[in-house]
């Protein structure tokens, strides 16, 4: 046989890719794995000690119920009795609604404020009492003033994702340093060419910092909203369901979820607040 | 008009003098005043009476302490900030908001960062030059990324360059838009040395090379006198002024190295420095806000009395090291050494000295309005130090065989073309006065044939030996000084000019006599004992060596002679003349003598200093104050020194009469039109 040089190189090459991937990235993967093994086992082991009437996590595989739900995530048999994904999805279409139309409004608001000093002392005190209205408390409103469910839900989310983009978006505007202003004053630039070229470039890092932290709230509202608006298709309703039901691995299947989602809309926004700014406004 | 004192010249006073020529005038501060409110309900004077004209081409500098209102102003002048009282114009027109034509460089860059070099040169060039077509415009941007030298960073953001490269890319957005003004805000403030040397010498050429006006804030003064056309020094705040501006005669265009030799550089430099300095005592006399403090049956215990590093400050370091001013009640007096007559003179018109060591002519001087055409009565009571100053010349003229100023003008005559520079320390001092003296006497005119420059006594020799003076007059140590290096030699001594002349007297202001009588007889007191002390050769070794120490001449104790020095160190090569030491104390010696200040103020009406006052009598009668001498002589019980004098007669042989010095001016050869005008005194309050 005749050894071929160029594969043997790029064999090489992988296994050296490989090796030096795994010294920069090993301690960062193999660390998160270790504490998650950890946790788990200590809660099997509180579980099966009877410590706690909990199930462990070796019950989400072992109980019939979840383990259909854990290997069929696609089912759809009409009405409420659909798989998780299409319940989580549904869950996460709520809060796309009620997140743009809280993106759209926030920064725009914000902005108006942020340039404005008069109405920004007009309306701080208003944001900063409406702010503090836990989510939960919204529902009720939300149902009244709108009578449907579905527009209810979406309301909630909302106004509990507004703030922070609000706020911060108007911080953004407000902390736009004097040299830009300075330098767009002396060039005489015209407004829009200002708006587009200086604010919103400059304000943009306090926006992402906004939006960040509103989708973490979104998240959080719509599991709660969901859990009182009963008879919504959702994954917030779903553990609901199943507490009713004293299906209980299936609420803590349903929680993993709900957390794997959370994480992942966070680094979705990370890695676009990545992509977007430049370097210099990280 | 020759200059006698070129640098005391250079600084315009302001802005009475200041006429603006409106033709030439390009931009005008007119009168700007800038108030800031405070949080607390107050408000804040920044900017009081500020006054400039820039003419077109002209690089102007603003320097000041941090504080001081630099920035506000150019940022007035840019328009990003208005003033509360007064305007400011360009080409006539108010400047009323920022412009493109009023283009500043900021400290920190301002550049965006979410753009690259190119479009952040480009947002500006667009704005401002919108009437062009893209193509002129595109030319224009890479034009002036070339200028900077930039090509290979002109598309990457500004968070990938250097300091020194943001820099260049905010003076290229600038220059790029055509502005009809420059305003550069500290630009290479935040630069390290290297960088910013190769910047300036940049911003100088493209300046030079597109005739830019251009005012720029700054604090480095190598940097201004480097760049400017004008320097303009603040003062501090609050209520900042014009403290002076400076007008830097180096010729452009201008290499670092070049301006470093030129001749104006350093005294440029010093003038800054000194400027600074100054600014920096007033402040902490602000801070300090020192109160009278009443003891001992005395008005005022702790005094600030000023003195210059000289052979001749024996009495005031004697007075304080050997506790003559206590014992004389006067616990708490701190010694403050100028480097200057200059800072004595603003030390005393400024209020925070209290008494100083003066030259014998300063306090007529003052009096008469030598010091910025105003008033400020003086009053002397007695006479420190007499003789110890002498003519030094370059070695290189005692080769050429110059024994005294006969030889002196045979040897100007016989080069026509060299123009000889002597050094002296002020022109109230009385080496001012004897060096004119001594050239005119010789037939020399001080002003035509040959130029005078104020120098601080301290740096004479250090000017000898680089060869920006070619002579000085001075007090020891520094003629000797000059004869021990080898560098100099003794030309004139007192003896051949006027053996006993008064050399340093203590001044106050007639303001401070009046309000404290009892401490200014406790300070002649104190003082005159000191003197007596110094006198005596059994204390010489002692008073070298307090003499010698870092807070006093600050020099080896070889070069301060007290007694007869060993005459070999005088001459060069044979022993050539007799010394005439300082006198300190004895007949006649420190009682003020009114002839004296009579013969120093025709000298300073003679060289064209102050007018001829033509109540010079009743001057010398509130400066010369004979009665608090006797006073704190007979309160010493030293009765013996009384006052002897006869007629003024110096080594020339002409005669002063104390009677007609009108009549005696009018009869010198070599002189300035003088004038005889009447000096308005203050209105004498109520009698000391």
């Amino acid at each position: 046989m005749v050894a071929n040089p160029g594969t043997r190189s790029t064999g090489s090459n992988v296994a050296g890719f490989a090796r030096t991937f795994w010294k920069k990235q090993g301690q960062n993967i193999m660390l998160p794995l270790i504490g998650v093994f950890v946790f788990l086992l200590i809660w099997q082991l509180l579980s099966s000690t009877g410590i706690t009437r909990l199930p462990g996590p070796i019950s989400l595989v072992t109980e019939q119920r979840t383990r259909e739900l854990l290997l069929y995530p696609f089912y759809d048999l009409g009405g409420l009795d659909k798989g998780l994904f299409w319940q989580t999805m549904y869950s996460l279409a709520r809060v796309a609604k009620g997140y743009t139309a809280a993106a759209v409004v926030g920064i725009g608001l914000g902005i108006l404020v942020g340039t404005n000093q008069t109405i920004n002392k007009a309306v701080d005190p208003i944001f900063q009492f409406l702010r503090m209205i836990a989510p939960l408390a919204w529902v009720p409103i939300s149902l009244i003033a709108l009578q449907n469910v579905q527009q209810a839900a979406v309301f909630v989310i909302f106004i509990t994702a507004v703030w922070p983009i609000l706020i911060n978006t108007t911080v953004g505007v407000q902390q736009i340093p004097q040299d830009y202003k300075n330098v767009a004053r002396v060039l005489q630039i015209s407004p829009r060419k200002y708006f587009f070229k200086v604010l919103i470039p400059s304000a943009l890092p306090y926006i992402f910092t906004g939006l960040r932290i509103a989708i973490g709230l979104a998240w959080l509202a719509i599991i709660a909203a969901e859990i009182v608006m009963s008879g919504v298709i959702g994954i917030g309703f779903f553990i609901w369901n199943a507490y009713q039901n004293n299906y209980v691995s299936e609420v803590i299947l349903a929680v993993f979820y709900i957390g794997a989602v959370g994480l992942l809309l966070d680094r979705a926004m990370a890695y676009l607040q990545q992509l977007i700014l430049p370097e210099e406004q990280r | 008009m020759p200059r006698p004192y070129a640098l005391l010249n250079r600084i315009k006073p302001h802005p009475s003098s200041f006429i603006p020529k409106p033709m030439s005038t390009y931009v005008a501060v007119d009168q700007i005043e800038k108030v800031f409110p405070l949080s607390g309900g107050g408000s804040y004077v920044a900017l009081k009476g500020i006054d400039l004209q820039i003419k077109k081409g002209e690089f102007i500098s603003l320097i000041g302490h941090s504080g001081c209102g630099k920035s506000t102003l150019l940022n007035m002048i840019a328009g990003l900030d208005l003033p509360t009282e007064g305007i400011v114009t360009l080409e006539g027109k108010l400047v009323k908001r920022p412009g493109p034509d009023r283009m500043v460089v900021f400290q920190n860059y301002s550049l965006l960062p979410w753009m690259s070099v190119r479009e952040n040169i480009a947002l500006a060039v667009d704005e401002v030059l919108a009437a062009l077509s893209k193509q002129e415009r595109r030319e224009i941007i890479e034009h002036h990324i070339q200028m900077v030298g930039l090509q290979h960073a002109a598309d990457k953001p500004p968070g990938q360059l250097s300091g020194g490269m943001k820099q260049r890319v905010a003076i290229a957005r600038a220059l790029a838009t055509r502005p009809k003004l420059l305003l550069l805000d500290e630009p290479f403030g935040a630069l390290d040395a290297l960088t910013r040397g190769n910047l300036q010498e940049q911003l100088m050429k493209i300046c030079e090379e597109n005739e830019a006006t251009a005012v720029m804030v700054t604090h480095d003064v190598d940097e201004a006198v480097l760049l400017s056309d004008r320097i303009v020094m603040l003062t501090n705040g609050p209520a900042s002024k014009v403290g002076g501006i400076l007008d830097v005669d180096i010729p452009r265009p201008r290499k670092r190295m070049d301006v470093v030799s030129h001749p104006s550089y350093y005294s440029l430099r010093s003038e800054l420095i000194y400027f600074l300095n100054q600014q920096k005592r007033i402040k902490k006399l602000r801070a300090k806000k020192t109160t009278a403090i009443a003891r001992h049956g005395l008005e005022k215990v702790n005094l600030e009395l000023g003195f210059v590093p000289l052979t001749a400050c024996a009495p005031i370091a004697v007075a304080k090291e050997k506790g003559f001013f206590a014992k004389h009640g006067l616990d708490e007096v701190s010694l403050v050494r100028e480097t200057s007559w200059r800072g004595v003179v603003d030390g005393i018109a400024g209020g925070y000295l209290d008494a100083a060591q003066m030259p014998a002519g300063m306090p007529v001087w003052l009096t008469a309005g030598g010091y910025q055409d105003q008033s400020m009565p003086m009053v002397s009571a007695l006479t420190m130090t007499r003789n110890g100053n002498a003519v030094t010349l370059a070695r290189k003229f005692y080769e050429q065989g110059v024994y005294n100023a006969a030889d002196f003008k045979r040897l100007i005559l016989e080069t026509p073309g060299q123009r000889h520079t002597l050094g002296m320390v002020h022109p109230s001092s009385m080496h001012n006065l004897l060096l004119r003296y001594w050239l005119a006497a010789g037939g020399i005119d001080p002003d035509h044939d040959v130029s005078l420059t104020t120098i601080p006594p301290a740096q004479m020799v250090a000017d000898l030996k680089a060869g920006t003076i070619d002579g000085y007059c001075v007090g020891e140590p520094w003629n000797l000084r000059a004869a021990i290096e080898g560098i100099g030699f003794t030309v004139a001594t007192d003896l051949e000019i006027w053996l006993g002349h008064p050399g340093k007297v203590l001044g106050v202001r007639e303001d401070w006599a009046i309000a404290y009588p009892n401490t200014h007889i406790a300070l002649i007191k104190a003082l005159l004992e000191a003197c007596q002390y110094c006198a005596d050769e059994a204390n010489h070794q002692e008073i070298q060596q307090i003499l010698s120490a870092k807070a006093y001449v600050g020099t080896s104790v070889d070069y301060i002679k007290l007694g007869d020095p060993n005459t070999q160190t005088c001459s060069l090569e044979q022993p050539m003349r007799e010394y005439a030491h300082h006198l300190f104390y004895g007949e006649g010696v420190n009682r003020p003598s009114r002839t004296e200040h009579l013969w120093m103020m025709t000298q300073m009406a003679r060289w064209g200093d102050i007018p001829f006052p033509r109540n010079w009598l009743e001057i010398l009668e509130r400066v010369c104050r004979v009665g608090a001498f006797s006073t704190a002589a007979r309160e010493l019980g030293m009765l013996d020194i009384k006052y002897h004098r006869g007629p003024i007669e110096l080594f020339d042989g002409v005669k002063f009469d104390a009677e007609d010095p009108i009549t005696y001016l009018n009869a010198l050869s070599i002189k300035r039109d003088f004038s005889v005008a009447e000096v308005m005194l203050d209105a004498r309050r109520a009698a000391a």
